[in-house]
């Protein structure tokens, strides 16, 4: 498998109804968690889902997804699948204490492998997750990726927020439409049954009126999220009637009928031969 | 004026100079392709046109002969990318861009 060089070009994948892009401004709001769980709550709902791990430096969904070993590239059947989902990763490439040191054209290069030599089949719906920041993975894909739309996460405090309405005016910048604002880490359900609200809380929501896009909902903070991604078991796949759980189906509904109003916006853009 | 939503349904060619744009809003854009290159938005031509001319400046060979679009392609949702004949292919026009550059008699009004 090898990379082809050139200027960006419109990838088409006829069978993928859907290219969902999760990103933020801000490392370490759990875009990687939302990711993972989003997928699988899409995958409850019946949908045929695929994952690709975008963020090539610091790959999160091997470990998420419980795949531990490296395949070879040439000789794996891919994408990989776990829990009814389908898999693309760096991390199934790379040892996990081998540094990428790339530059931007390698990320451009391998990411575009990813989108068009890994055969995804038929699917209803492909989850990119994201790496922070409005950088190089971000450009390539809203300049190639067929995407229906971006997912912004965010947890509630203003520093998290600064960064989420960059990633969001990029999105608008590209005419990506912008399905909407998820608050992660929003609260937390003590043992007591009181609600904490531990970074604050409500930013998500404040952003979303402000920038006029969509409320996707808000998702607590639980020491259950993290425990089961770091054993390799999603709380969504783990623990299906976890109130957790139940935040992540009624995400992947809300985000189901936000793509279904978004089709208008992705239309492809008429061209000239010269 | 651009505006947010505002996208071509329509490119097409007028004769061998000239881009013609027809938009969702119902605006015909015309362009002369010199127009288009002398305002290319790429990085090095927007700092080209910042310096002050060189009146010693020598034309290289491929400045001889008239500069013509080779190619016109869309960037994701929202630009067009030219190939000129000099090999020049870096500038990203953006929609609202390119609305800004329409030299139609409307808009250099």
């Amino acid at each position: 498998m090898q990379p082809h060089g050139g200027p960006p070009q419109k990838i088409t994948m006829p069978g993928v109804r859907s290219v969902i892009a999760v990103a933020s401004g801000k490392g370490g709001v759990g875009k990687s968690t939302v990711s993972t769980n989003l997928a699988l709550a899409l995958a409850a709902l019946g949908r045929r889902v695929g994952l690709l791990d975008a963020d090539i430096y610091g790959p999160s969904i091997p470990i998420m997804m419980n795949v531990k070993e490296t395949f070879d590239p040439n000789t794996t059947q891919w994408p990989l699948e776990r829990y009814g989902l389908k898999l693309m990763s760096m991390g199934f490439w790379v040892a996990p204490e081998k540094a990428m040191i790339w530059r931007g054209p390698m990320v451009h290069k391998w990411l575009t492998v990813f989108l068009t030599q890994i055969p995804w089949g038929e699917l209803d719906h492909l989850i990119i997750d994201l790496p922070p920041g409005t950088g190089d993975a971000q450009l390539t894909l809203t300049q190639t990726a067929p995407l229906s739309g971006a997912v912004i996460v965010t947890t509630p405090q203003d520093v998290s927020l600064i960064d989420a309405r960059k990633g969001l005016e990029m999105f608008r910048e590209v005419r990506v439409p912008v399905l909407g604002i998820v608050e992660n880490m929003s609260y937390f359900i003590g043992a007591d049954g009181n609600r904490y609200e531990i970074f604050r809380h409500g930013g998500g929501q404040k952003l979303a009126k402000e920038v006029n896009v969509p409320f996707l909902g808000e998702i607590p903070i639980d020491p259950k999220v993290a425990e089961c991604g770091d054993n390799g078991d999603p709380i969504v796949h783990k623990y299906p009637d976890h109130p957790v759980s139940k935040t992540y189906l009624n995400l992947a509904v809300t985000v189901s009928e936000q793509i279904a109003k978004s089709t208008n916006d992705t239309a492809e853009l008429p061209t000239l031969n010269l | 004026m651009a505006v947010a939503g505002l996208r071509p349904v329509a490119l097409k060619k007028d004769g061998e100079d000239r881009l013609v744009i027809e938009w969702n809003d119902g605006h015909r854009s015309e362009y002369l392709w010199t127009h288009l290159r002398s305002n290319c938005p790429c990085a090095g031509c927007r700092e080209e046109r910042l310096q002050p001319p060189d009146p010693f400046r020598v034309l290289k060979p491929n400045e001889l002969v008239p500069l013509k679009p080779v190619s016109i392609a869309p960037v994701g949702y929202y630009a067009y990318k030219i190939v000129w004949s000099d090999g020049h292919d870096s500038g990203l026009f953006t929609l609202e861009n390119l609305r800004s550059l329409c030299q139609c008699p409307e808009c250099r009004q």
